[in-house]
């Protein structure tokens, strides 16, 4: 599967990460009582298509359906 | 063609042939969330039909080899069969409008050449605040601060 959030070398991970940090300290300034975790895993989301966040989000549920049992 | 991501080939047939014969239907609840960037996990696709009753939607769905299941004593109303497994119908929106006017704040997400609407996140954290069960307490939060991503994401694309 290819995403475009992932970097290829470690400089451009490095750089990915400095710029969702800096994505997620502007989200947290305009919005200071947003948990920082559910801001930062929108935003790395929002870099994926439509049906690949619901590809996610299903595959996690059905995960934790099965520990729950 | 391979299925897109994440319908099987029965599930995405399911789909088309529901928009094919212009069945008026949108995805709501925690899929339409993630489908917007909401970091929730869920387990189905809740899709919320405009008219049950509409002859367009047993066409469709007997074109596909499943079946409309009204509701019962115990069982809510269901799509069974061929590729239904996945979808959940819903029959009210807690603090919602009616469907026509709901409509009017989907957002429209490609599947293929065709276009699915999918509730707007704002309209399904109103939906999520109004029903306020236990399980609707613990996606609020997360489906506002996604909220919020999404519409400093949105205004920095704009300014681009």
């Amino acid at each position: 599967m290819k995403s475009r959030v992932q970097p290829i070398d470690a400089a451009q991970a490095r750089r990915w990460a400095r710029r969702l940090s800096a994505q997620v300290g502007k989200v947290l300034t305009a919005h200071p009582h947003a948990n920082a975790d559910n801001v930062r895993h929108t935003l790395i989301l929002l870099e994926l298509p439509p049906l690949e966040r619901l590809q996610r989000s299903l595959i996690r549920g059905r995960a934790t359906a099965i520990f729950r049992k | 063609m391979a299925a897109p991501l994440p319908f099987s080939e029965s599930e995405l047939r399911l789909l088309r042939v529901l928009l094919q014969r212009k069945v008026r239907f949108m995805v709501v609840g925690l899929s339409a969330a993630t489908l917007q960037g909401a970091p929730v996990v869920t387990q189905d696709v809740d899709l919320w039909f405009e008219n049950l009753g509409e002859l367009k939607i047993s066409q469709a769905l007997q074109e596909v080899g499943a079946a409309y299941v009204p509701p019962s004593n115990l069982n809510p109303p269901m799509l069974a069969g061929a590729g239904a497994e996945l979808f959940d119908i819903v029959v009210r929106m807690d603090g919602l409008g009616t469907f026509a006017e709901e409509i009017k704040n989907c957002v429209e997400i490609s599947l293929g050449r065709q276009k699915l609407k999918v509730l707007s996140l704002e309209r399904i954290l109103a939906s999520k605040m109004a029903a306020n069960r236990a399980k609707d307490k613990l996606t609020i939060p997360v489906l506002q601060d996604a909220l919020a991503a999404t519409r400093t994401a949105k205004r920095r694309l704009k300014h681009k």
